[in-house]
C-alpha cells in the first residue's frame, strides 16, 4: 500500500462510514431510486438509453443469461402468459448479462424460443453493477420511470404473484 | 488520490438531500465456517470462520453521480481467495461521474470493455475476485449518436493496492446505417530493469465491424499487440519478444422460431497483463484484455467438473504453446404448438458444438523462437456436443433433458497429465401446485472410463411458498478408487422481495470453480455456509 492511501483500518475512519450508512439506509427509506440512464444496445444493435426503450406505463425488467436456467424457466413461464400482459399494459424487458463468453447465444436463443420481449444487452454489468444485482434471475419493475419494486431468484410460480403484484401497481 | 475522493463523496452527501436525488446502495456477506472432515480432511488453517463482505452506496444528485464500494474479509477471505483480498475493512472502489448532454466525465475507479475485450476489459466479479477496474480518469463524447468516442487512463486494482503498470486506452465506434465500426488502442507502459534498449511501452490496437440486418448478423474484430517479453515461470525475458494476435467472427441467422450462430476465433500469443511478472497468475488478478473460453457454459453440477479454459499465451515450456484455435455453433430450435413433436405446448431444443485446438506452430526450444501457420489445427484441447430438450408437459409439469459428450485434454489446458472422454446426462422436472408451492428435482450421470470415472448426482427442492426454497444436492464419485466422496449440500433459502438469506451445509468438491469462462481453484471444504445479499 503506498503511503498516500487512507488507512481505513483507522477505528474513527470505521465509525465515519457506519455513521453515513445509517443516515444513508434511513434516508433511502423515504427516497425513490429513478432508473439509471444508462446506454444499452438492443438485438438490432440499436444503442439508447435505457428509459427510451420503456413503451408501458408498468415495465418488469428482467436479468438473465444464456446459461442461467432458473433465469430462462422464469422468461418462458412469463411467454407462455405474456398476451395477458399485453393486454393489461404490461411490457417486460430482458437484460442479457451475458459476458463475451456467452453473448453470441443470446440473438439466437432469443429468436429459437420466440420469445417476444424487447432483449438488451449489458455485456460488462454496467447496469446490473449500477443497480447493485449480486445474482440472476433478478427482476425491478419501473413506473414512470421510478423503481417501484425489486426481486431476486425465482420459483416456479412466482409468475403468478408477480401478475398479481403488477395489478396491484397498476391501480 | 482515494482519500480525495473520499472527501469529495462526504462533501456530496451532506449536500444531496436538499435535491432531486436519491440514494441507492447494496450489501453482499458470504460467510463460512469450516469443519473438520474425514472426507475431504482436517481444516488446518487460520480462521475457521471467514467472510467476504461488500457495502455499495450510491448518491445522485442531479448530473452528478458517486459511488463507494467497501470490502471486508473478516477475519480473513473465504478459502484459496486471492491473497490481495487481505483487509479487515477496505475502500475498495469509489468514483464520481459528471454527465452532461452528450458525454461524460469520470474520476476514480473505471469499468469499461472496448468491443469484444480483445484488447481492453476491465470488470468485477466477486466469485472468482476479480475486480481490474482502473483507478483513474475517463471521458466519453457522443456526436449525434453517429459517432462515440471514449479515452481511459489509470492503473488497474490489484486488491486494495494499484498495478505497477498504467494503461491509456481510446476507442472510437461509428454508426452507419447497418453498420458497427470500432477502433481501440491500449498502451501499457511498465518500467522493467533490462540490460537492453527494451521497450517498456506495449501497444495493442484492434478493429471490428458488426453488422446487423434482418433475420442475419455478422461480427468481425481483429487484434494486435506490438512486440512484448517472453514470460516463463514468472521471469521476464527482455532478451526474447513476440507479437500477439487475435481474430473473432461470428455470423447469425435468426428468424421467429429458429437460430444460429456460429463462432471462430484463433488467438496467437494474447496474455496481457498491466503488470509482466502477473502472467498466468493462477487469481486471474490484472488482466488487461478479457479472453474467455467460447464453449457452452453450463448449470448442472456433473456437467461442470470438465470445463475449458482458453489457452492464450504462449510458452517453450513444460509444453510448447502458441495460442488456439477453434470454433462453435449453436442453434435454437422450437418445435411448433400442436405440431407431432411440439405437442399441446410445443417443444424447444438447443444444440451447441465448440471445438479448441492449440495453434499449429514450430518450436525452436533452444533458441526460443517459432513460426505458425494462420490456419494451423494443431493438438486438440477440448471438443463437447450439447443438446438440450425443454418442454411443458401440462400446466403443472415441465421437464429438461440434456445431454453431453465432451473430450477434455487434460495434459495440456492444466499442464498435468491425462486426455478425458465423458459423457453427462441431466434430467430435470418441476412440478407446480399452485399459490408459489412448487418442488424441483434434478437426476445427473456422468460416465467416463478416465479420471474419478463415473459420478452421478441429484437435487431436490422444495419451494412450500414463493419466499422459503428448502435444498438437497449430492454428486457422488462412485466409481473412484483412492476416495469416494459425497459432496452433499443441504440448506433453506428465504427471499422476500430484494433481499434473500440463504443457510447451507455441506462439502465442495475441490478443482475449478468458473464463472463466464475464467476458472479460480478451490480446495475440498466442509462447513456451513450463511450468505445475505440486499438492496436498498
Amino acid at each position: 500500500m503506498s503511503p498516500t492511501e487512507p488507512n481505513v483500518n483507522d477505528y474513527a475512519m470505521r465509525h465515519v462510514f457506519f455513521a453515513i450508512f445509517l443516515v444513508m439506509v434511513s434516508y433511502t427509506a423515504v427516497s425513490q431510486t429513478q432508473l439509471p440512464h444508462i446506454q444499452l444496445s438492443n438485438l438490432d444493435s440499436k444503442t439508447k438509453e435505457l428509459p427510451q426503450f420503456l413503451r408501458a406505463d408498468i415495465s418488469v425488467i428482467s436479468f438473465w443469461a444464456t446459461w442461467c436456467i432458473p433465469c430462462i424457466n422464469e422468461l418462458e413461464a412469463i411467454q407462455e402468459v405474456y398476451d395477458e400482459w399485453v393486454e393489461a399494459g404490461f411490457e417486460l424487458l430482458a437484460v442479457s448479462t451475458d459476458t463475451q463468453k456467452t453473448v453470441s447465444k443470446v440473438r439466437p436463443m432469443v429468436y429459437g424460443k420466440d420469445w417476444e420481449y424487447e432483449v438488451l444487452f449489458d455485456t460488462n454489468q454496467d447496469l446490473k453493477r449500477i443497480l447493485h444485482i449480486n445474482a440472476i434471475p433478478y427482476l425491478i419493475v419501473v413506473k414512470n420511470g421510478v423503481i417501484v419494486y425489486q426481486r431476486t431468484g425465482y420459483n416456479p410460480g412466482d409468475e403468478d404473484g408477480l401478475f398479481q403484484k403488477l395489478l396491484e401497481l397498476k391501480k | 488520490m482515494k482519500k480525495f475522493l473520499g472527501v469529495i463523496f462526504l462533501m456530496f452527501f451532506s449536500q444531496v438531500q436538499s435535491q432531486e436525488s436519491w440514494f441507492s446502495g447494496g450489501f453482499y456477506s458470504n460467510m463460512n465456517y469450516y469443519l473438520n472432515d474425514n472426507k475431504t480432511g482436517d481444516f488446518d488453517e487460520e480462521h475457521r470462520f471467514r467472510s467476504n463482505n461488500y457495502l455499495n452506496l450510491d448518491g445522485n444528485w442531479s448530473n452528478f453521480e458517486v459511488a463507494l464500494q467497501l470490502e471486508g474479509y473478516a477475519p480473513s477471505a473465504l478459502l484459496n481467495y486471492p491473497n490481495v483480498y487481505d483487509q479487515e475493512l477496505g475502500i475498495s472502489a469509489i468514483y464520481a461521474t459528471y454527465n452532461f448532454n452528450s458525454g461524460s466525465i469520470t474520476v476514480g475507479n473505471i469499468y469499461e470493455e472496448f468491443g469484444n475485450g480483445l484488447v481492453f476489459r476491465t470488470y468485477e466479479d466477486r466469485d472468482l475476485g476479480i475486480n481490474n477496474s482502473l483507478f483513474g480518469g475517463r471521458a466519453t463524447y457522443n456526436f449525434n449518436d453517429k459517432l462515440n468516442l471514449k479515452a481511459v487512463y489509470g492503473k488497474q486494482k490489484a486488491g486494495f493496492d494499484l498495478s505497477d503498470g498504467s494503461i491509456f486506452g481510446l476507442d472510437a465506434e461509428w454508426y452507419v446505417s447497418k453498420f458497427n465500426l470500432g477502433f481501440s488502442y491500449v498502451n501499457r507502459f511498465q518500467k522493467m530493469p533490462s540490460t537492453n534498449d527494451f521497450n517498456e511501452y506495449t501497444n495493442a490496437f484492434s478493429g471490428r465491424v458488426n453488422f446487423n440486418s434482418g433475420n442475419f448478423s455478422a461480427d468481425l474484430e481483429y487484434a494486435y499487440k506490438s512486440e512484448d517479453a517472453l514470460v516463463e515461470f514468472g521471469f521476464v525475458n527482455t532478451e526474447k519478444l513476440f507479437d500477439g494476435n487475435a481474430l473473432l467472427l461470428e455470423l447469425g441467422y435468426a428468424e421467429r422460431g429458429f437460430g444460429i450462430n456460429g463462432t471462430f476465433r484463433r488467438l496467437e500469443n494474447m496474455n496481457f497483463y498491466s503488470d509482466r511478472e502477473m502472467d498466468s497468475n493462477i487469481d486471474n488478478q490484472q488482466w488487461v484484455n478479457y479472453l474467455p473460453s467460447l464453449t457452452k457454459q453450463h448449470d448442472y453440477a456433473l456437467s461442470n467438473i470438465y470445463i475449458y479454459q482458453a489457452q492464450t499465451r504462449l510458452s517453450f515450456a513444460p509444453y510448447q504453446k502458441a495460442g488456439e484455435i477453434g470454433s462453435q455453433i449453436d442453434a435454437f430450435y422450437t418445435f411448433k404448438k400442436g405440431s407431432t413433436l411440439g405437442g399441446k405446448y410445443g417443444t424447444k431444443l438447443a444444440l451447441n458444438y465448440s471445438v479448441w485446438h492449440g495453434l499449429d506452430a514450430d518450436f525452436d526450444s533452444t533458441n526460443k523462437s517459432y513460426t505458425s501457420e494462420f490456419l494451423g489445427f494443431g493438438e486438440k484441447y477440448f471438443s463437447e456436443f450439447a443438446l438440450e430438450l425443454r418442454k411443458k408437459i401440462s400446466k403443472q409439469w415441465m421437464g429438461i433433458l440434456s445431454f453431453n459428450d465432451l473430450y477434455y485434454n487434460r495434459q495440456f489446458i492444466e499442464e498435468t497429465s491425462g486426455e478425458i472422454d465423458a459423457q453427462v446426462l441431466n434430467a430435470e422436472g418441476i412440478f407446480k401446485f399452485g399459490k408459489g408451492k412448487s418442488l424441483r428435482f434434478v437426476a445427473e450421470h456422468l460416465w467416463s472410463a478416465d479420471d474419478t470415472g463415473n459420478w452421478y448426482g441429484g437435487t431436490l427442492e422444495f419451494n412450500p411458498s414463493s419466499k422459503w426454497n428448502f435444498f438437497m444436492t449430492d454428486i457422488y464419485n462412485y466409481e473412484n478408487i483412492l476416495k469416494k466422496v459425497h459432496y452433499f449440500n443441504v440448506g433453506m433459502s428465504y427471499r422476500r422481495n430484494q433481499t434473500s438469506l440463504r443457510l447451507n451445509y455441506g462439502r465442495q468438491r475441490g478443482g475449478l470453480i468458473c464463472v463466464g469462462g475464467v476458472c479460480r481453484v478451490v480446495p475440498e471444504a466442509s462447513g456451513f455456509g450463511l450468505s445475505l445479499s440486499t438492496v436498498f
